[in-house]
């Protein structure tokens, strides 16, 4: 299953918020949807689940425009909230009967979930007594419980100690083993990294760039060099402006082309002394800032 | 659809899960039994008592009648009509009198100072103390009497002009206010009751919704036209249980204790509302709840803080007090078809209670009715689906509370 957005154009009164927003994320591969603080996540996430409908634009399944009533959202906003006088088990219950579910598919789904999530012994607690990871690990359920064709999770990690975080990778695992689409949203690059294929990154309303993320780092222009030396001072002086250093202490030096990669490295391996020397490969936190940033796009 | 039940069931829970709501009803229930049980435990107590000399409770009159001749006469006139004292005559001294009164040996004095005049003894004397005017017209009688036997008429005959009984009968051809002003009242009170207090449940329920962010989820899971709906006709049934349960336990508790209650001309009327107006009532009351639970319902998602809800909903709590005096006004004044409230019987906002108590407390052409009644629903309708388009506008904005003017431009647009 292949969840599309083309096109999408949305305004609040006279502010445009999605400018021509088009992905494609695939079943049983996670999509990682990036941005800056109001850059239009939320907003397309809406529209996807049709909380309002965009301006113009299509939202298909496979090819198809979606139909609502035969595929099954999960959702874990972030921000998350539940009824924090209520009890658990009758939230969950209802929150999965809304989706659509028989009370008592709900219950043994909602069961389920609670023991694989270690919530059992909370099912007929008030979820104010809850600390707030584990009451985020109810939120989860809420996503979930209803055996979703499409999960979306807006900072899923973000307020978990490591124990939940690792059991959390664990089942967005088994859901992406599954052959659900699962659309990650979040700031912390390290698990877009881990998990997504593709990305899409939202800048001001806009696609700044999307795609395969191993391509996006490929196509990279291959022109920095990554130097570690014992010999720094000697190397930035014969460089010049185009020696930079890392925070790590590593040097980076800029080619005026791609081409020049093997002359460098052998001016640099025959006259100084070496530690390591590669080509530069981005981070996704450099691909975020660099397309993210406010910084004008280098060449 | 389905959602709209589950809806409707999660929130019929909460209202009889919550301990406030439940509370409520409890206590009516047990006020109303007191109250309708208090002439029989009253009657009970006095049985009881039944052997205490009661006469020695009654307190005790003197009358110094001016001219002895006349004093049986005076006093037997003073003795009707003063029936809760013991009325004596005496020829003791003014200062006597005031000593008996300061000391306690009784409880007031009339002293004729002439054929027509008295002064009145009397220790404090009470805020409700009407005996000097009574004293006058009983005074004022015996004067009358006196003089027609003094012109001949035999004291029989005397006695008889001044007891003449003049029988009476009134032929409403509409509607007796007299005996309808109490239940329309009682209507109408609850209706006000029941439409701010559920009103008002509704707006903070949305807006606690909003505020604990459960909307983020509710919002993706149902529709917002599910969700209002559920809510508001939630509570709607609600309110109606608890009427209801209150009005239903009033019924029942008179009707155990209805030979204590004797012949009590309000608590009969109350108790004897024509059918037919239990229906306007019905119909009244749930259309009424709607429209202005629905308004109530799309202020409170558009606030961002549960503290806002009470600024929020002033202007629609103020269109309904504003019904509500024209309304109870009318109806004290006698005068419930008047102009205003013509109109106000054809306002949505204000026909529920207007139209009902013409209806109740006066004669209304069916085809008034007919279109009152569909112009509320009509509107109710409207309001529903506006609010419903509100409340998807309302639930997602958050921040400062978007102004009327910003609703209506957002809602207008989507």
């Amino acid at each position: 299953m292949d969840l599309e957005l083309v096109n999408i154009e949305k305004s609040f009164g006279e502010k445009k918020v999605l400018t021509g927003v088009s992905f494609k994320a695939k079943g049983g591969k996670a999509f990682g949807l990036l941005g800056r603080n109001g850059a239009g996540k939320t907003t397309s996430i809406r529209i996807l689940m049709n909380v309002f409908p965009a301006n113009s634009g299509e939202v298909l399944i496979d090819g198809r425009p979606i139909d609502y009533s035969k595929t099954g959202i999960g959702y874990l906003p972030e921000e998350r909230g539940l009824y924090p006088k209520k009890i658990i088990i009758d939230q969950l219950i209802y929150f999965a009967e809304l989706k659509g579910m028989t009370r008592k598919a709900a219950i043994s789904a909602i069961d389920y979930w609670l023991s694989r999530l270690g919530m059992t012994e909370y099912r007929e607690k008030r979820l104010d007594t809850l600390s707030k990871g584990n009451q985020q690990k109810i939120q989860l359920i809420t996503a979930l419980a209803h055996d979703p064709d499409i999960v979306i999770l807006d900072e899923p990690f973000s307020g978990l100690d490591p124990v939940n975080a690792m059991l959390l990778k664990d089942v967005v695992k088994e859901q992406i083993s599954a052959g659900k689409i699962v659309l990650f949203s979040s700031h912390q690059m390290s698990y877009i990294e881990e998990f997504c294929d593709s990305i899409a990154i939202l800048k001001n309303g806009v696609v700044a760039i999307k795609g395969d993320l191993h391509e996006i780092k490929r196509d990279y222009p291959r022109d920095r060099l990554v130097v570690r030396t014992q010999m720094p001072d000697a190397v930035r002086r014969d460089f010049g402006s185009a020696c930079s250093e890392t925070e790590s202490g590593s040097l980076i030096i800029k080619l005026t082309s791609p081409d020049e990669k093997k002359a460098v490295m052998t001016r640099l391996t025959e006259n100084y002394d070496i530690d390591e020397i590669k080509v530069f490969e981005p981070s996704l936190n450099d691909i975020f800032v660099e397309y993210a940033g406010d910084a004008p796009k280098e060449a | 659809m389905k959602q709209f039940g589950t809806i409707l069931k999660f929130e019929l829970k909460y209202f009889f899960k919550n301990k406030v709501f439940v509370g409520i009803t409890i206590f009516l229930v047990i006020l109303i039994a007191a109250v309708m049980f208090f002439p029989r435990i009253m009657t009970l107590v006095e049985s009881d008592e039944g052997e205490i000399d009661v006469s020695s409770h009654r307190p005790v009159m003197l009358l110094k009648v001016f001219d002895p001749a006349s004093g049986d006469t005076v006093k037997e006139i003073f003795a009707s009509s003063f029936p809760d004292y013991d009325v004596y005559t005496t020829d003791q001294e003014v200062s006597e009198i005031e000593n008996g009164i300061s000391a306690g040996a009784f409880d007031c004095a009339f002293v004729m100072t002439g054929d027509k005049s008295f002064t009145y003894y009397v220790g404090n004397l009470s805020l409700y103390d009407m005996n000097a005017e009574t004293a006058t017209a009983a005074l004022a009688r015996a004067y009358q009497m006196n003089a027609m036997i003094s012109g001949g008429v035999s004291p029989q005959d005397a006695a008889d002009i001044m007891n003449v009984y003049i029988e009476s009968e009134t032929v409403s051809l509409g509607k007796s206010q007299l005996q309808n002003f109490f239940y329309t009242y009682i209507m109408i009170f609850a209706l006000y009751m029941v439409i701010l207090l559920y009103g008002q449940m509704v707006a903070t329920n949305v807006a606690t919704e909003k505020s604990s962010r459960a909307m983020e989820l509710l919002i993706t899971s149902a529709k917002p036209t599910s969700m209002m709906f559920g809510k508001v006709i939630a509570s709607c049934l609600a309110g109606l249980i608890q009427l209801l349960a209150v009005f239903g336990s009033a019924l029942l508790f008179y009707n155990l204790n209805k030979s204590y209650w004797g012949d009590n001309i309000i608590i009969e009327s109350i108790f004897n509302i024509p059918p037919e107006l239990l229906v306007y009532m019905l119909i009244f009351f749930m259309l009424g709840f709607l429209i202005y639970a629905f308004m109530f319902g799309a202020v409170g998602s558009t606030a961002s803080k549960l503290e806002d809800i009470n600024t929020s909903v002033m202007p629609i709590t103020m269109i309904f007090i504003i019904g509500f005096i024209v309304v109870m006004t009318s109806m004290s004044s006698g005068e419930v078809d008047n102009m205003v409230m013509r109109v106000c019987s054809f306002i949505p906002f204000t026909s529920p209670m207007a139209m009902f108590t013409r209806i109740a407390m006066s004669v209304v052409p069916g085809y008034e009715i007919a279109i009152s009644i569909a112009i509320l629903i009509a509107s109710t309708i409207g309001i529903g689906v506006l609010s419903a388009k509100i409340y998807r506008t309302g639930v997602l904005m958050y921040g400062t509370t978007p102004t009327i003017g910003n609703i209506i431009k957002a809602v207008w647009k989507s």
